[in-house]
């Protein structure tokens, strides 16, 4: 809202220079975004919020000032000698609905010649943002930038049947408006028109035919408060915002009609240079604007905003912004002045008391609020361990957007039916991710572009889906790593990331938490289908892993493997067991080596497969120790070593026993593989 | 033939111990390694090449003694050079301890996380409780049960992505909805923060992003009041920003609370006194939280009786806090996701 500084002074009688006007607004709510300075005159661009419609005029402005300074007066134009004559039947005002329109006060002025507005209203219209035209559009203008009230003014000589009529637009009626543009109507919009014909846009714009031209003798002024919803729905309908609709839709003040009809016929008056007479007036209002009386307790402002607020103080700070009160004792009731619209709650009124009283005699005090039981969240201690764990093997956290392309969405999963967004920043916005993988592998091509050599990096963020209609949302962690593992330098050799490091990666990631991944062989989208696995705990689900397939690395140049995971977080945490103390065993282990040539055609996971078949009770663990592949080793086959450690649970295990147990354990798996001993 | 191995292997592990424990200088170190572990001539290679003579059975038995014998070898020699070392290196053998530390890697949270934990840590000394809830929320929650009365034009100042085929759904445009969710399931006294993403339609720019992190603070319980807001906001500003931190409310509009405040700290950086300060642009006050006494339409559609319990409530953004404190220029770098910011902070 812009405000002219000299133009305000007139309603109320500061004497600030600017820095203190606005620390003053400031204090009382009103920021000013922009200071001019215009022809000598001082210009503040405020800002409003849309509960206080009141304060888009200079009244509103000067209202308040002259409420938070209690030595200054607010006062309005004179206009106590502008006479409007009783209703005559020669013209006629109609509201067919009133739920329509609360209020419509219309008056005729006759033989007027239409002339520019005299220079100080001209300078100060240009100040505020608004071109002149001509004296009457100029002072519909002044009087909605002075009292707030918009008005619109028609050629009485193209209105027919000697009437208007406020109604709903039937369907297919259509309106060429002051901007140029036809608009199609249907019942949303509601219409000023005569006998035959849409004249306006009520509430949002004139219609051309029945604006005022060079030419124009006799005008009819509108000065009426429509139903808010009814001119909001109606200019969002059309795309449209205007000075008029903006205030509208915040709501206005009813008892301002007359008022601003009286201003504009004393603009008009000095312009015009003599005495209007309306030749006509008619002021229609069935539905009349009630303020209900607030019950407000003497003590509240004090017990809603700890501060000490002597009884008298918010009696006297209401009375300054225009609340009559009626003492009742231990109460008052209080009734707002008519242009609040916004004073709906006693607690409306202790926020006027406690911002003219100043937000500055607060002071900060700690709740004593009875603590609740206090819950401790393990969800949370869960994630900061995961992610503890994760950046201590040197991956990076990001956060990405929750959108992206549907083509994104398809990459991760080919099947699954999108959510999407209605109304989105652009189509790489459109559908709410379905996985964050995609996303990692943005982020990987990018540093990646950028010449990171080493990129390892998890999200853990939300992603989205359809079951039926319903949405469902899930936390997800992902992973990725892509590039080089290890640095070479004087001590250690160069690596590149493999996928057996990202599997290492994994299941610690899993024992952190003390559960025990399993990788079953799983064709996911995204993931080559000869390294693509289904993450279990349990036996349950929780995600996928492995080296992402060559075709989305392609689409996203990426040169080196990338190997990635994502994992459902309240599965993984749902899988987490309580701790439970365990007397670890304290007799002695023994160890036996078992190497053995196997077929290639022979997986890992199926020889431990056969080893938990055939596992003897004392085979407390084994281990993979060596893995070779070489000159000495036959065609077709590889050696593995497995590390087997022996114990019981009561007693020391003998070195004969553990051989015996050894030697029938490794002989059945031999067998049952086809291995060979070495 | 096994029981005989054994016993050799049991003899040449008493003569390795005898041995290494006369042994002298480096040189003696290193000539008994050689005899024990050259792989030509060494006492376990010797021991090896006899193996192809056991039969299949025995074959791992023998393996499993061998191996045994040539762990404790191995294991024994590495701790007589560690343990001897200082010994070995002053005769002469190069060591240079003042060789530079591998680089190995070490991996960072996402600043905006790292914020969110800090503010998440200070209000949970408070004796809050962390609540989440849905980033798809119901129009109800995110803004009728707030107190935004549908076609109200307070519901224009945040843009608000809609679904398709969901006319009762929207990304929520703030995190306050999880007020509503906790006080619908919960009775007082309440003490809440909702962390996390909230979503308006702003094309991205320096200040704007269309995906951003609120925190949401709510406490619920008789007799509170706005100066426990100040006071609760004052010790978080402090512990966060620094302990000279002063705060200033200024008058604001949420629909859902009243009274509302704007709620400004003190720069500290500069604490107001340089004209040209970078951070607070020279006005020594720093915009960082919307707050104020909860609604009490919003109490009783929540459930809660208006004229028994007060409270407050309190917002801020992440993105701008960190932005604030660690001197980001640009909130489109926080989403870059680029390694090399990230690795200046978390």
């Amino acid at each position: 809202m812009k405000i002219n500084v000299e133009y305000l002074k007139r309603f109320a009688a500061f004497d600030l220079d600017d820095r203190a006007l606005k620390d003053l607004l400031a204090g009382i709510g009103l920021e000013t975004a922009e200071t001019q300075s215009i022809g000598g005159e001082t210009v503040l661009d405020l800002e409003t919020t849309p509960n206080r419609p009141d304060w888009l005029s200079h009244y509103g402005i000067a209202r308040e000032i002259a409420a938070k300074d209690a030595r200054l007066r607010f006062t309005p134009m004179e206009l106590s000698g502008v006479k409007l004559p009783p209703a005559s039947d020669d013209f006629s005002i109609h509201i067919e609905d009133a739920a329509d329109c609360r209020r419509y006060s219309g008056c005729i002025v006759r033989d007027l010649k239409v002339t520019e507005s005299p220079p100080e209203v001209q300078r100060l219209l240009l100040s505020l943002g608004l071109r002149p035209i001509n004296d009457i559009v100029d002072a519909s203008n002044l009087v909605m930038m002075t009292c707030g009230q918009p008005l619109h003014i028609f050629d009485l000589e193209r209105l027919q049947g000697a009437q208007v009529r406020v109604r709903r637009a039937r369907k297919n009626e259509t309106l060429r408006l002051l901007d140029e543009r036809v608009v199609a109507l249907d019942e949303r919009h509601l219409l000023i028109a005569d006998a035959s014909r849409p004249l306006a846009l009520a509430g949002i714009m004139g219609g051309l035919e029945s604006g005022i031209s060079a030419g124009t003798r006799h005008i009819f002024i509108e000065s009426a408060c429509f139903e808010p919803v009814v001119i909001r729905l109606g200019a969002h309908a059309l795309g449209m915002k205007t000075d008029a609709s903006y205030r509208f839709e915040r709501g206005m003040d009813a008892e301002a009609t007359l008022p601003a009809l009286r201003m504009a016929l004393l603009l008009l008056a000095r312009s015009q240079g003599r005495a209007l007479v309306p030749a006509f007036f008619q002021d229609v209002y069935p539905r009349p604007q009630l303020r209900p009386a607030l019950r407000l307790e003497k003590d509240f402002p004090a017990r809603l905003t700890g501060m000490e607020i002597p009884a008298a103080v918010c009696a006297a700070i209401l009375g300054r912004l225009g609340f009559r009160l009626r003492d009742e004792g231990g109460h008052w009731l209080v009734t707002p002045p008519s242009h609040r619209v916004d004073a709906e709650y006693k607690e409306d009124l202790v926020e006027e008391i406690a911002r003219i009283h100043g937000y500055d005699h607060l002071t900060g005090e700690m709740p004593l609020a009875a603590n609740p039981v206090l819950r401790i969240d393990h969800e949370r201690v869960t994630v900061q361990r995961l992610k503890h764990q994760l950046a201590g093997a040197g991956f990076n956290e990001v956060i990405n957007y929750v959108f992206q392309s549907p083509e994104e969405n398809l990459m991760a999963d080919p099947q699954g039916s999108p959510l999407t967004l209605k109304n989105p920043l652009g189509r790489d916005f459109s559908v709410m991710k379905n996985s964050l993988l995609v996303g990692l592998l943005r982020n990987t091509a990018a540093n990646a572009n950028q010449g990171v050599e080493r990129v390892a990096l998890f999200e853990i963020g939300k992603a989205f889906g359809l079951e039926g209609r319903q949405v469902r949302e899930s936390r997800r962690l992902a992973i990725s790593a892509c590039g080089l593992q290890q640095r070479k330098d004087w001590r250690q050799t160069g690596l590149d990331f493999d996928f057996a490091w990202f599997k290492s990666q994994l299941a610690s990631l899993g024992r952190r938490l003390r559960l025990e991944l399993a990788f079953r062989r799983d064709a996911q989208p995204l993931f080559s289908p000869s390294c693509s696995f289904a993450v279990e705990v349990n036996g349950r689900g929780l995600g996928r892993a492995g080296e992402i397939a060559p075709e989305p690395r392609r689409h996203f140049k990426l040169e080196k493997p990338v190997f990635a995971a994502e994992l459902d977080l309240a599965a993984l945490i749902a899988a987490v067991p309580e701790s439970r103390f365990r007397l670890w065993n304290r007799y002695p282990a023994t160890r036996r080596d078992f190497t053995f040539l196997m077929p290639m055609a022979v997986s890992y996971e199926e020889l431990s497969a056969a080893v938990e078949r055939l596992r003897p009770a004392v085979l407390e663990s084994y281990e993979l120790t060596d893995v070779f592949q070489g000159n000495a080793i036959p065609a077709g086959k590889v050696s593995f070593s497995l590390g087997c450690t022996y114990r019981a649970r009561e007693r020391t295990l003998t070195g004969e026993e553990v051989n015996a147990v050894h030697l029938e354990f490794v002989g059945r798996l031999a067998a049952q593989l086809g291995l060979i001993q070495r | 033939m096994i029981d005989e191995l054994k016993k050799e292997i049991e003899g040449a592990r008493r003569s390795f111990i005898h041995e290494l424990e006369s042994i002298q200088s480096p040189e003696q170190l290193a000539a008994l390694k050689e005899r024990c572990l050259s792989r030509k001539k060494g006492v376990v290679s010797q021991f090896l090449a006899r193996l192809k003579g056991f039969v299949p059975a025995e074959k791992p038995l023998a393996g499993g003694a061998i191996n045994q014998f040539k762990e404790f070898v191995e294991t024994a020699l590495a701790e007589a050079e560690r343990t001897r070392g200082a010994a070995v290196a002053a005769k002469g053998e190069w060591l240079d301890p003042s060789l530079p530390a591998s680089e190995l890697p070490v991996g960072r949270f996402h600043l905006i996380a790292d914020i969110q934990r800090q503010i998440e840590d200070i209000f949970l000394q408070l004796g809050y409780e962390i609540a989440a809830g849905p980033e798809v929320e119901r129009e109800e929650y995110n803004f009728s049960k707030l107190n935004f009365p549908e076609h109200h034009p307070a519901r224009d100042e945040q843009d608000t992505f809609f679904l398709e085929g969901h006319d009762d759904l929207l990304l929520r445009t703030h995190t306050s909805p999880m007020q509503v969710r906790y006080m619908l399931e919960h009775k007082p006294p309440l003490k809440i923060i909702s962390p996390g993403k909230a979503f308006r339609k702003d094309d991205p720019d320096a200040t704007h992003s269309p995906c951003f992190h609120q925190v949401e603070g709510l406490l619920v319980d008789r007799g509170i009041h706005f100066s426990h807001l100040k006071g609760t906001l004052e010790a978080f500003c402090r512990s966060f920003f620094g302990p000279d931190i002063v705060l200033r409310f200024r008058p604001g509009y949420f629909p859902f609370t009243e009274p509302s405040a704007e709620v400004d700290i003190s720069c500290f950086m500069c604490g107001g006194d340089k004209a040209d300060c970078r951070v607070c642009k020279g006005t020594g006050w720093l915009e960082i939280l919307g707050s104020g006494m909860v609604h009490p339409q919003v109490l009783r559609n929540c459930g809660i009786d208006p004229e028994e319990y007060s409270g407050f409530a309190f917002g801020m953004g992440i993105e701008r806090v960190a932005m604030l404190k660690y001197g980001v220029p640009d909130l489109r770098l926080l989403y870059e996701n680029d390694l090399r910011l990230l690795g200046q902070f978390g």
